[in-house]
């Protein structure tokens, strides 16, 4: 409770002392609007964490060895990302569903097992120090950034792509029959959702003294599938809510930080099954009237019996 | 070399029984069942814990753990999985559905040290410990210049049993037929009169208590109890191998954990350790790209 | 709500202290103008998750130390107050709760963190917030001297009780090679482990001075499944020693592994053969292996007798080398306030007389006596121990440091 005490009382302070997890808030949200791109077009992907480390990398390595601004790496980082999502996406988009998601813990877990941890210029399995690191300033790139995509992606979902996208997601085949260019639509919101990851990874080394391939394992990209999840896939600020919640959440709850997974998992079945559109979007709860529930009781929301 | 073509064996059988679980699932349900991985650990964890903690002798508690299994198994899907079919949600909701589960069940673990809510099961956190010495015989025999383990020949030895035993009752028995027959089509059996609802909870009672003993082999074997022997070690193995032998298809998670034990063990003296984890994941997306419904697989169920 | 509370009783302190005599504050090392003050401490640990099974024997020996201080008069007449927080052995969360800590509290110096993943982390925090912070049991490389942190290299208010393993693998392996003079070695190592792989480079720096030629370096993965294949190509070279430089389970398994395939040499490993976890585990395969350490159980000088026992009688189990390293910590850095001159006004001054006084200390601890070296690094005897075969260790000898 001190942590909401001091947020309304002491401002100042509070963000004196949380702009670690403010920082770490920020880059999770966009991480977790990188994947609600691709789950607005239907594809389930999880290999963001991937190219997380793509952009992170890049850009610590080059400003280890090149003499290029920060901002010049971060770009640098995040355009390879989105390259790599590209050459990734080729093999990969013709494939549906669970495989898909198969496929890409497959390509991240190749490339860290595989690329990183054996190519000397990563600092293989002891990671790189980060000589760019700055995690007092290195807060505000992320606050700009965040809007900004926010909106972005927003308008993105209102265009013709966003329109494309929704009908992909809801019947492929329709899509297709009806002219849409289906290939070329999930190969955009494949992309998008790299280009997005590459550039998280990059911001997030710009607050991490040192990068190393642990954070960019399949976990990873399972903790940011929860934060889409559980906030919402419907709308942008789905992921960003979900991302602020449960990145703060053992800050918050502090004697229940051992706990925390546990809640991660009981949160994600709850919302799930119960709310599966997320804490974010319209709708109520989907809650199955139990057969011994009386027929008259009614329940809020869409009541969906199997009776 | 004859030495590492025999571990290879070893953990090759081990996979194929993680797997034969995960694909029983896959192609009974259409669901991936990412907490099986963590049935998988509880199998070791209970085990160990009936062992060490308890003095259980060691064949009961294996049976009793095998047993706890099974009924996670219908855990898994009273609470993640039937709800989801009732309201025909998409099944990519049964696979976050599952992963939550997962959660839950490795934090628990992970907690559990002396003097919290679960130390009756668990005490040693994060650690990973092994069976006590003694708690089972393990001879080994030295024959031409190989090491062969008794515990490891046990755990092949049963591993091939269980396959025969399981082929057989998928072919011959009037379970195993309704199994195949809402593999085929869920709405036909229905309309044959299977009760599907409970083959499925049949089908997950079974793939789990598999995955349990195939948990506790592995324990037992590679001496290495800890909350996380589901996520590190086998999780995505038994995906790579489920997809390399076909996602649905029995015979393919068999042939698919040898094939996977081999190819492992020939990238390791090869090419040294972690290029042979990279393979494992190369030949997954490889398989995926040009074969997705692998070496057997028939069951190709796209949505469209 | 503790955090408050010493915030205030220095508050309260400060008004008494005003009221009194007026010449009582100032540059005399006059002791009554520490009384009724509150020293406080900030602990950074992994009480859960994987670095879970090292952060609470940390705590509980720091939690000894405090209590023993406070009660025999407290540092100068001042309380020591130690603030444990848990990190979860993340790195993120270990610097968001080192961040806030450190701006939040009136803490005049950290301790921790347990993992040296997190501490890359926090390290340079603390650094760039001119916090001392002594790390207590983190042994690898990229601690001291160099912390990190790019704008000050060397680190200037980073130091560590945890004797490195730079130091202590090549003082094993020197003690080894003079007894029984191997000639070739095989290392084991996991190299998606930083701890392990640096553990690794130092025995490839160290065996050549000593006439060790090392025959291969194996490689595998930490969260490797069956260790035969490893082992077997290790076995398979016939060296005179394994060398083995994991963590955690890691090490057990691979000699009970070598000892199955047939392997009848010497392991010599670090920090990780150090625990009595390890030892039991490793059983009778592990009798003989042999590592440098920190601290030794059964060392009878006082500091470390003294210690033991009151562990035991408090917390009814024997200690481990994490329980020495944070009690050894706590005592540092109340020898160090009580020679520091506090204000308790000035925190940040006081951070810097703090870190000031900890370079000179120079304490019986039960690791023996304790230096810093001149880049705060370990100065002290290092103990070279065998595992005996039933859980426990016998002590081989000593390296006095140069």
């Amino acid at each position: 409770m001190d942590f909401f005490i001091q947020l309304f009382t002491d401002p100042v302070l509070f963000y004196n002392s949380h702009e670690l997890l403010i920082a770490q808030v920020g880059v999770n949200s966009i991480l977790a609007i990188s994947l609600f791109v691709t789950f607005y077009s239907g594809q389930l992907t999880l290999a963001n964490a991937g190219f997380m480390a793509v952009g992170a990398y890049t850009t610590v390595i080059m400003s280890l060895y090149l003499p290029l601004p920060l901002p010049v790496d971060i770009l640098v980082g995040t355009l390879l990302a989105g390259a790599v999502g590209f050459l990734v996406g080729l093999p990969v988009l013709r494939l549906r569903g669970i495989f898909l998601a198969i496929a890409t813990i497959g390509f991240v877990e190749a490339l860290r097992l595989g690329v990183i941890l054996n190519v000397p210029i990563t600092g293989e399995g002891q990671g790189l120090k980060n000589p760019g690191a700055d995690p007092l300033g290195g807060i505000v790139p992320i606050l700009v950034s965040l809007p900004i995509i926010a909106y972005l992606v927003w308008r993105l979902t209102r265009a013709k792509v966003g329109h494309a996208w929704a009908a992909i997601r809801e019947d492929e085949l329709a899509a297709s029959s009806n002219g849409i260019n289906v290939p070329l639509y999930k190969m955009i919101a494949f992309v998008i959702g790299a280009l997005l990851a590459g550039y998280a990874g990059a911001l997030e080394t710009h607050i991490n003294f040192f990068v190393d391939p642990t954070e960019y394992s399949v976990t990873r990209a399972i903790q940011i599938l929860t934060f889409a999840v559980a906030g919402g896939t419907t709308n942008v600020l789905g992921p960003i809510v979900g991302a602020l919640f449960l990145t703060s959440l053992p800050e918050i709850i502090r004697q229940a930080s051992a706990y925390r997974d546990v809640v991660n998992g009981v949160i994600l079945i709850l919302v799930i099954i119960f709310r599966p559109q997320g804490i974010v979007a319209g709708g109520g709860l989907a809650i199955n009237r139990p057969r011994w529930w009386p027929q008259n009781w009614r329940l809020r929301g869409r009541a969906a019996s199997a009776n | 070399m004859t030495q590492q073509l025999l571990n290879a064996i070893f953990i090759g059988s081990i996979y194929a029984l993680f797997a034969v679980g995960y694909t029983l699932v896959f192609g009974v349900l259409d669901v991936l069942n990412l907490a099986h991985s963590a049935v998988f650990m509880l199998g070791a964890v209970i085990t160990y814990s009936l062992v060490a903690l308890h003095g259980v002798p060691f064949i009961f508690a294996a049976l009793v753990a095998v047993l706890v299994c099974g009924l996670l198994g219908l855990v898994i899907e009273f609470v993640a999985l039937r709800p989801l079919r009732r309201r025909n949600a998409p099944p990519i909701s049964a696979l976050i559905s599952t992963i939550g589960l997962a959660l839950i069940f490795v934090a628990i673990v992970e907690q559990a040290t002396p003097g919290t809510l679960f130390s009756w099961l668990w005490q040693d956190g994060a650690n990973s410990v092994r069976f006590p010495t003694g708690a089972v015989p393990n001879p080994t025999y030295h024959v031409a210049g190989l090491t062969l383990e008794g515990t490891k020949l046990g755990i092949l030895a049963t591993s091939v049993v269980l396959m025969l035993v399981l082929g057989y009752v998928i072919r011959f028995t009037q379970v195993g037929r309704a199994l195949r027959a809402v593999a085929e089509n869920r709405r036909a059996a229905t309309l044959l009169g299977i009760d599907v609802d409970r083959i499925f909870a049949s089908t997950l009672f079974l793939s789990s208590a598999l995955g349990g003993l195939a948990g506790l082999l592995f324990g037992l074997a590679l001496s290495d109890i800890s909350p996380y022997i589901g996520r590190d070690q086998v999780e995505l193995k038994g995906l790579a191998v489920i997809v390399l032998g076909g996602m649905g298809s029995i015979p393919g998670a068999v042939v698919g954990g040898y094939l996977l034990g081999l190819i492992e063990v020939l990238a390791f003296v090869r090419f040294g350790s972690n290029v042979e984890a990279g393979v494992a994941f190369a030949a997954l997306f490889l398989m995926l790209v040009l074969r997705p419904q692998g070496l057997f697989g028939a069951r190709l169920k796209e949505r469209l | 709500m503790r955090m408050r509370l010493p915030g205030i009783t220095v508050a309260v302190a400060l008004v008494l202290a005003a009221c009194g005599s007026a010449t009582s504050g100032g540059t005399s090392t006059s002791s009554s103008s520490y009384q009724g003050k509150t020293i406080n401490l900030g602990a950074i640990l992994s009480l859960t998750g994987a670095g879970g099974v090292y952060g609470p024997s940390s705590r509980k020996g720091m939690d000894l130390a405090v209590e023993k201080i406070n009660n025999s008069g407290g540092v100068n007449g001042a309380k020591l107050a130690l603030d444990t927080e848990d990190d979860a052995s993340d790195k993120a969360q270990s610097a968001q709760v080192a961040q806030r800590l450190i701006q939040q509290g009136q803490l005049l110096a950290l301790l921790g963190p347990t993992l040296s993943n997190s501490a890359v982390a926090v390290h340079p925090l603390a650094e760039s917030f001119k916090i001392p912070i002594l790390a207590v049991s983190t042994t690898g490389i990229h601690i001291v001297p160099d912390c990190n942190y790019p704008k000050t290299d060397p680190c200037k208010y980073v130091f560590r009780d945890s004797l490195g393993e730079e130091a202590a693998i090549p003082a094993n392996i020197k003690v080894y090679s003079q007894k029984a003079h191997p000639k070739t070695g095989v290392l084991l190592v996991a190299n998606d482990d930083k701890f392990s792989s640096d553990g690794g480079k130092i025995v490839q720096g160290a065996v050549g001075q000593y006439g060790i030629q090392l025959l291969d370096t194996v490689q595998f993965s930490k969260t490797t499944a069956d260790f035969a294949p490893p082992v077997t190509r290790a076995v398979q070279k016939n060296p005179d020693v394994i060398f083995i430089t994991s963590l955690g389970g890691i090490p057990a398994k691979i000699m009970i592994e070598a000892r199955k395939q047939g392997f009848t040499g010497q392991f010599l490993g670090g920090n990780g053969f150090n625990t009595a976890v390890v030892s039991k585990q490793a059983g009778a395969a592990g009798k003989g292996a042999q590592s440098g350490s920190g601290w030794y159980i059964n060392n009878t000088f006082p500091s470390n007798a003294a210690f033991v026992k009151a562990y035991r009688d408090k917390y009814g189990s024997d200690p481990d080398q994490f329980a020495a390293q944070g009690y050894a910590g706590i005592l540092i850095l109340a020898d160090s306030a009580k020679r520091a001159n506090l204000t308790f006004t000035d925190t940040a001054g006081d951070r810097t007389r703090l870190r000031d006084a900890m370079e000179k200390v120079n304490i019986d601890t039960p690791l023996g006596r304790f230096q810093f070296t001149s880049t705060h690094d370990v100065k002290q005897t290092i103990w070279i121990i065998q595992m005996d075969g039933a859980g426990g260790f016998t002590l081989v000898t000593s390296v006095s440091p140069s």
